[in-house]
């Protein structure tokens, strides 16, 4: 992710600023969907286990739970560039020719993800009217399917985003890049998977002296 | 663009759209996208408008809320947490006392210290750079060859993908309805095979040229157990992931819920700090995300390529193909090979299984002996050029170690991957003895034998 370096924020910068944060929060709450995830399996096997009476409902809570943690980061992760592509053709490309072939991405992206919330609204909708619930333990279902329209149009605010950007960049590539996903190569790949286990804190206490240590 | 020029030939439009989807994958639209939009325009294309987008609209919510699927959080939590819980130096000291005696000794406690570590995280990069950090110092310390210490580190790190956790081949699972269970009993053997492979291969190199990879003598056996505490969290994790699936007393779910639970509680009383733990949570919800995207994109576009009767056709092909069915493989595993040279694992076996699995299988091929060779394969292009990214995290890790000098020292690794692929082509048993493994049968008949 581009951190925008303007002397005077334009208008997709604000935007961009506006949405870092909504953004945030969808994968934290994503993230608390793990957490509880792992809680509540903990919490089953204990009850049906050692108390032999087995969380009512279990498998229809967990499934319904599935789409916070399936949709709300999607993004977070557009933001970080972290939904897989191949970049065999767009590592060779630079200047106008790669912030084009950026803003085809972004615009065929947009088109799905547009697709996607409309129908899935319709999803959500026929749940709601119908008062649809699960078979087991009778959980209704439009919440969950409700997720799935919401998280896609904050996704499709970031693909508007990432599109307008590298449009900008069509038109003047020697600008700042702002709201676009900066391509990088292998050894910035690498370091990115080293600092998403190391962090800032690796806690792994170095044996010897250690040259190549990373920050 | 196909739509509205009438075609009804449903083989013809399966046709245009893969050509569509590749291009469209070459040209670099996120695989997520690439396969959805793909499946939309094929759907409309065949069915019309409002019923193709009906459909693809319940897709996402429905194929992603499988309960099979919540196993993948739990596993990618549990891979996240590990690193932050501090296991790895604690894994690497117990097989450095263990195992130091041998020729190459701490090479090979590296290869087994990884195998340890695989049981509790299924990701093969973050693996290879952990252990840049702990293991070559040592290993340099002893006088190492530069070449065998990073060669080894990138090469073990790949283990994490067959041994249980393994996210990977949950998705594998799930793609091609086999059993989860049975997906991940199936990787654990050829994962510790492939670790005595490397094991082996260090031995004999060692051998060869015993100043490269001296051994590191000089341990008690009290000092050799008094290792054993610190590493038993990782043996609680595997033996709850092992026993959930064979005895069937939790859901892998549930087995990774508990797996994780350990881990994190672990992670706590080692005082790891509150932000580290977010950290982990939210990169777990970034990667899971990812994953769930792409099984939701792809199962739109398989959506659509069942109506166009493509991997029927194919399979149709491959089995009337004057080949044998072995040679036939050995080719659909060298196009792993360079695919994934290009692609990332997940993203490639998403993307093919659908038209190549059904031909494995009508060629007679067992399906969870499949996946974990396909699985193995993609892995082997983490430590090979022009990607390897395995090189590159461990040269990230330690810069003052040239990147050719680590593409030189996995080498040595990448003809023990040959051996193991090799292997497991001849012997398949050793993917398909575990998961068909009657354990109840046994044990009836251990407690019939002593009573």
């Amino acid at each position: 992710m581009a951190t925008p370096h303007q002397t005077q924020p334009g208008l997709l910068s604000r935007l961009n600023k506006g949405l870092i944060p909504v953004e945030d929060t969808a994968n934290l709450l994503a993230a608390a969907a793990i957490m509880a995830l792992m809680f509540l399996g903990v919490l089953q096997v204990l009850l049906r286990t050692v108390f032999n009476s087995p969380i009512d409902g279990y498998i229809d809570l967990v499934e319904l739970s599935m789409a916070s943690m399936a949709f709300l980061g999607a993004a977070y992760t557009q933001r970080m560039g972290s939904h897989i592509r191949m970049e065999l053709l767009m590592s060779r490309l630079h200047g106008r020719a790669l912030w084009a072939v950026e803003a085809f991405g972004a615009a065929v992206a947009m088109f799905v993800i547009g697709v996607l919330i409309y129908y899935s609204y319709g999803h959500f909708l026929r749940a709601y009217t119908l008062g649809d619930t699960t078979i087991d333990a009778e959980y209704v279902t439009w919440p969950s399917k409700l997720l799935v329209p919401v998280a896609f149009a904050i996704w499709w605010g970031r693909l508007a985003l990432q599109f307008f950007g590298a449009l900008r960049l069509v038109v003047n590539p020697h600008r700042d890049t702002v709201a676009v996903v900066v391509m990088k190569d292998v050894a910035e790949q690498a370091q990115d998977e080293i600092h998403e286990v190391m962090g800032d804190d690796a806690d792994l206490a170095d044996p010897g002296t250690d040259p190549g240590d990373t920050p | 663009m196909i739509i509205g020029i009438g075609m009804s030939d449903p083989f013809l439009v399966g046709m245009i759209t893969l050509g569509l989807l590749l291009l469209l994958i070459v040209l670099g639209v996120r695989v997520v996208f690439a396969a959805a939009i793909v499946g939309l325009l094929g759907l409309v294309e065949l069915r019309g408008w409002g019923p193709a987008a009906g459909i693809v609209g319940t897709v996402p919510h429905s194929k992603s809320s499988a309960y099979a699927l919540s196993v993948l959080p739990m596993f990618i939590f549990i891979g996240f947490l590990a690193f932050h819980a501090g296991m790895t130096q604690q894994l690497f000291d117990a097989a450095r006392k263990w195992l130091g005696w041998m020729p190459g000794g701490l090479a090979v406690a590296t290869v087994f210290a990884t195998a340890g570590f695989a049981a509790v995280s299924g990701a093969s990069t973050a693996t290879a750079a952990v252990f840049s950090r702990v293991a070559i110092p040592e290993m340099l310390k002893y006088g190492y060859d530069r070449r065998m210490a990073a060669g080894v580190v990138a090469s073990a790190g790949t283990l994490a993908t067959l041994i249980p956790p393994s996210a990977i081949l949950v998705i594998y699972a799930i793609i091609v309805e086999q059993s989860v269970g049975k997906l991940l009993l199936a990787g654990f053997l050829p994962g510790i095979f492939s670790a005595f492979v490397y094991a082996g291969i260090i031995v004999v190199w060692a051998m060869i040229k015993p100043g490269s990879a001296p051994s590191v003598r000089g341990f008690t056996w009290g000092e050799r157990m008094r290792t054993l505490p610190g590493i038993s969290p990782i043996l609680l994790v595997v033996v709850i992931i092992m026993t959930a699936i064979y005895g069937g007393w939790a859901t892998p779910t549930e087995a990774g819920a508990l797996g994780a639970f350990v881990v994190f509680v672990l992670a706590i009383l080692r005082g790891t700090h509150l932000k580290s733990i977010k950290d982990s949570l939210m990169e777990s919800a970034k990667l899971t995300v990812m994953i769930f995207s792409l099984i939701w994109g792809v199962l739109i576009f398989v959506r659509f390529l069942g109506f166009s009767g493509i991997p029927g056709a194919f399979t149709e092909w491959i089995v009337g193909l004057d080949v044998s069915p072995m040679t036939i493989m050995i080719c659909i595993l060298l196009a792993y090979a360079v695919l994934g040279m290009f692609m990332d694992a997940i993203g490639m076996l998403l993307l093919t299984l659908p038209v190549v699995y059904p031909a494995v299988i009508a060629l007679g091929f067992d399906p969870i002996w499949f996946g974990i060779i396909a699985v193995k394969m993609a892995e082997v292009c983490l430590i090979t050029p022009p990607i390897g990214l395995n090189c590159f995290v461990v040269n990230g890790v330690r810069p003052d170690i040239p990147l050719g000098t680590v593409f030189r020292g996995v080498a040595l690794f990448f003809v023990a991957d040959v051996i193991t692929i090799a292997a497991l082509l001849m012997f398949p048993e050793i993917v398909t003895w575990l998961p068909n493994f009657d354990f109840a049968a046994w044990w009836d008949g251990l407690w019939a034998a002593t009573s």
